[in-house]
């Protein structure tokens, strides 16, 4: 405290935030998304996060050279959603017609399971990747200078965004998955298959979780309990976003990002404590989150 | 007719059991003599969350809040205050109780999911502080060797007075089910909506039955810290809360002593586990994966089916 | 006792309820009957408050209850039975009905007494007197669905309402149980002085029991009679023969 901050400081800690919740919003939508359908709060989510992130270390490792991250980006999201499919079709699509209770208690036994493979395969070291040269280096832009990185996460936010709202609107699966989300025995009578609804929801949920881990490789050291944070905070933000929404999630993961960014100008060591308190104050207000809930 | 003989039958099985373990640790390793303790303090704390989530049906997903806050509370007070000790031990379940009421007040105007993530928010929040508030609550280290009365000075006193506690904490718990409160929480559990229509305020209920199970849960988080002497900000973390759950499912949660069970199970595994590999967490992930496809009503759940129908034969003979 | 007036719900475009009407005096027997998506339970849901109406009053002893909660209704003297059967699956019985006896004693948040020497009498007693005695001790969700739909009603009982509220109380009965229940309710409204209001498609009951009818079409009120003039009424008559 203490520190004076000019706009530029504001301005440019302001697009840092909103980078930040691009990753999140990406992360989000797909737990929001699986929420919506299944009605479960995926809490292997997080590991699935975590796994991607590591996955990117691995694999920018193998393809050497510059382009390594690159191959990284694409392929690391299709790791997890192998290791996803394999645990639904062996395990989880059994339980569909099991309360729900049960289905969450099987998303955290994966979440238990993953965090510890995670540990036996890369260790207990902090790991890190390094940005792909195109996007290493800041620009200058409104009187400050900002990370090349960090525009490109919004880029890449606002395209993923547009590619969900593509899809949920315009796409045949994406309409049955929203059918399924509001009703999903009036879908079953329609001659759907729910289980491969079901299916097919988990495994772009769990593409977007891998996909979030891949870009944040860079941003961040990869540790253990990179699951636990950020499943926290998913669930933070899909709850003040509206369950299952997934432009919720958008909202959410702003309100996130930025109260995080802009508290760190305020109080460095306890930033975390003003989404907390902003996510408290929009329960407060609006129990049922922001934007609709799905059911 | 038969549910009196084997409650009776039990009941008497307790006692000889409570007597035993209290005769125990003269004869056997001290490291049996802390895994016990530690099984008892966990026990309360499971049966705490047993009360919301098998027998009242609520999402209580972050139940480990309230016995890290009841844990905490009583090791400020004795490292940061000259407070004596046992205005330290009232004061933990007593904080519990009121961290139940303000986080239980604002989860329970929510239904089900809502219910417990936003519980899983609000707890998150409190541990987030505890972790970061270095010189108040030691942050990440936790606060270490809280002092304890000459009364509990060694291990085994310690032994005694938690396995005392966990005594009369049962005999309360089976009371308070058994009372009108706990038919009436049991009955919003089977059916809110039909709970309303007799005149039930199910909200206030439900609210009563948070502030009941985490006085209970502050009890444990002082328990914790006789046995202990310390505090880290792992007591509240979610991982902890929902390991709980698991042991509530182990054990069989429409059951009174299922917890109990669970908590002895998993507590025993993880220490005899932790020996060989350290990978428990994946073993745990994977008894839970089992728990869920063949044993949905718990070891004592299964145990129970298999008994009924020999203490009806029972009965039948004796008319 | 009852006065229902000009009650209008809607759930987003379709409206369930539009204009609905309904009177009950003290100690009668009224039936609401109406075809299939009159609106019935919508209007019973309405007076109960699990729904919130969007237009009109509902009085009950001249206090309007229209935007009380349930249970705030039910310590005004309503209660209800459900369409589909709305009971305690994991409770006893004994248990089941007893829980509505304790909140009527205002004794649910008693933490300390043991429940099974409370109430006993008054349990025991309305369970003898809807024929359940005997089976006090069976778990409700084991029970045939006759003796649920019986039990329904015993919960009801147990809050001593001065208005009992029946949602189609036969359905899914054979014909011995379905003239049985018919008989236990009029007593007990006989004996303890309860007005009833419900509804019914078996027809013969309806008009054999009730001292007034109201027929709902389409969510609103055609008319409320006594049962001769229902009968005789022409637009009730177009309403149900000539729609089936």
């Amino acid at each position: 405290m203490g520190v004076s901050y000019g706009a530029a400081d504001l301005i440019s800690q302001f697009l840092v935030g909103i980078s930040r919740s691009m990753i999140l919003f990406i992360v989000c939508a797909g737990l929001s998304f699986v929420l919506g359908v299944l009605r479960v709060p995926n809490i292997a989510h997080g590991s699935l996060y975590m796994i991607g992130a590591f996955a990117t270390f691995s694999l920018s490792k193998v393809f050497a050279g510059s382009y390594g991250f690159w191959f990284a980006l694409i392929l690391a999201p299709l790791l997890v959603v192998l290791i996803s499919l394999v645990a639904e079709r062996a395990l989880f699509c059994h339980l569909y017609q099991r309360e729900h209770l049960m289905l969450l208690l099987f998303t955290f036994a994966l979440s238990l399971i993953f965090g510890d493979l995670v540990k036996l395969v890369w260790g207990a070291e902090y790991r890190s990747v390094a940005a792909p040269d195109l996007l290493k280096g800041s620009v200058s832009m409104l009187g400050s200078s900002f990370p090349r990185y960090n525009l490109f996460l919004i880029f890449i936010g606002l395209g993923v965004a547009t590619a969900l709202w593509v899809f949920v609107n315009k796409t045949k699966i994406g309409k049955i998955s929203r059918a399924a989300a509001v009703d999903r025995e009036m879908v079953g009578m329609l001659g759907i298959n729910v289980s491969w609804v079901f299916a097919a929801a988990f495994v772009i949920g769990c593409y977007l979780a891998g996909l979030g881990g891949a870009l944040v490789a860079p941003t961040v050291s990869i540790t253990l309990g990179m699951d636990h944070t950020l499943i926290i905070e998913a669930f933070l933000i899909v709850t003040i976003g509206g369950l299952g929404n997934m432009w919720g999630a958008l909202v959410g993961s702003l309100i996130f990002g930025v109260t995080h960014s802009l508290g760190v100008l305020i109080l460095p060591q306890f930033a975390i404590i003003f989404p907390y308190a902003a996510v408290v104050i929009v329960l407060l207000l609006r129990p049922k989150g922001l934007l609709k809930s799905v059911w | 007719m038969f549910k009196g003989i084997v409650y009776a039958k039990s009941f008497q099985l307790a006692v000889a059991l409570f007597i035993l373990l209290l005769l125990l640790p003269p004869f056997v390793p001290r490291f049996y003599v802390y895994i016990l303790a530690l099984i008892y303090v966990t026990s309360l704390l499971a049966m705490s969350l047993n009360l919301l989530v098998g027998h009242g049906g609520m999402f209580q997903f972050h139940h480990a809040v309230f016995y890290g806050v009841g844990a905490y509370t009583v090791a400020l007070m004795l490292t940061k205050t000259r407070m004596p000790v046992w205005v330290g031990f009232l004061a933990g379940p007593i904080a519990a109780m009121f961290a139940g009421l303000v986080i239980g007040w604002f989860c329970v105007r929510l239904t089900r999911l809502y219910f417990g993530m936003l519980q899983i928010s609000l707890g998150s929040l409190v541990w987030a502080i505890v972790f970061r508030w270095y010189r108040f609550t030691g942050g990440d280290d936790g606060i270490h060797g809280v002092p304890m009365p000459p009364l509990l000075s060694s291990l085994n006193r310690s032994y005694y007075f938690i396995l005392i506690i966990l005594a009369l904490s049962l005999m309360l718990l089976y009371l308070i089910l058994k009372s009108p409160f706990g038919s009436t929480l049991q009955a919003i559990r089977d059916n809110p909506d039909r709970c309303a229509a007799v005149g039930i305020n199910v909200r206030r209920h439900q609210l009563l039955a948070i502030v009941v199970a985490t006085f209970f849960a502050g009890i444990a988080g002082v328990l914790f810290v006789v046995l202990e002497r310390s505090v880290f900000p792992d007591l509240l973390f979610w991982v902890l809360s929902l390991e709980i759950f698991i042991m509530c499912l182990l054990g069989g949660w429409f059951t009174f002593a299922g917890p109990v069970l669970g908590a002895a199970i998993t507590v025993a595994l993880r220490t005899f586990v932790g020996i060989y590999t350290e990978y428990w967490t994946l073993i745990l992930g994977v008894i839970l994966i089992l728990l869920i496809f063949f044993l949905p009503e718990g070891v004592m759940g299964y145990l129970l089916e298999i008994l009924k129908p020999r203490a009806k034969e029972a009965a039948g003979r004796r008319e | 006792m009852l006065h229902v007036e000009g009650v209008v719900k809607s759930f987003d475009d379709f409206k369930a309820v539009n204009g609905a009407n309904l009177v009950v005096g003290r100690g009668e027997i009224v039936a609401v009957i109406g075809p299939n998506g009159a609106g019935k339970t919508t209007l019973f849901n309405l007076i109960t408050g699990q729904l919130q109406r969007d237009q009109g009053k509902i009085l009950f002893k001249g206090e309007d209850i229209s935007a009380l909660p349930p249970y705030e209704i039910c310590h005004r003297g309503i209660a209800r039975s459900f369409q589909i059967v709305n009971i305690f699956p994991r409770l006893t019985v004994f248990e089941n009905v007893q829980v509505a006896v304790l909140s009527q004693q205002k004794r649910s948040h008693d933490l300390f007494s043991p429940a099974q020497s409370i109430a006993v009498e008054k349990t025991q007693s309305i369970l003898e007197s809807i024929g359940l005695a005997g089976k006090g001790k069976n778990i409700a969700g084991s029970l045939s669905h006759g003796d649920q739909k019986i039990l329904e009603i015993a919960i009801a009982l147990g809050n001593e309402p001065e208005l009992l509220i029946l949602d189609e109380p036969t359905a899914g009965m054979s014909p011995e149980e379905t003239a049985a229940t018919m008989e236990l309710i009029q007593c007990l409204a006989r004996t303890r002085g309860l007005t009833i209001l419900f509804c019914e498609h078996d027809m013969e009951i309806v008009f054999s029991i009730s001292q007034s009818i109201m027929v709902m079409h389409q969510g609103r009120t055609l008319i409320q009679e006594k049962p001769e003039a229902v009968r005789q009424n022409k637009e009730v008559q177009e309403a149900y023969l000539g729609g089936e």
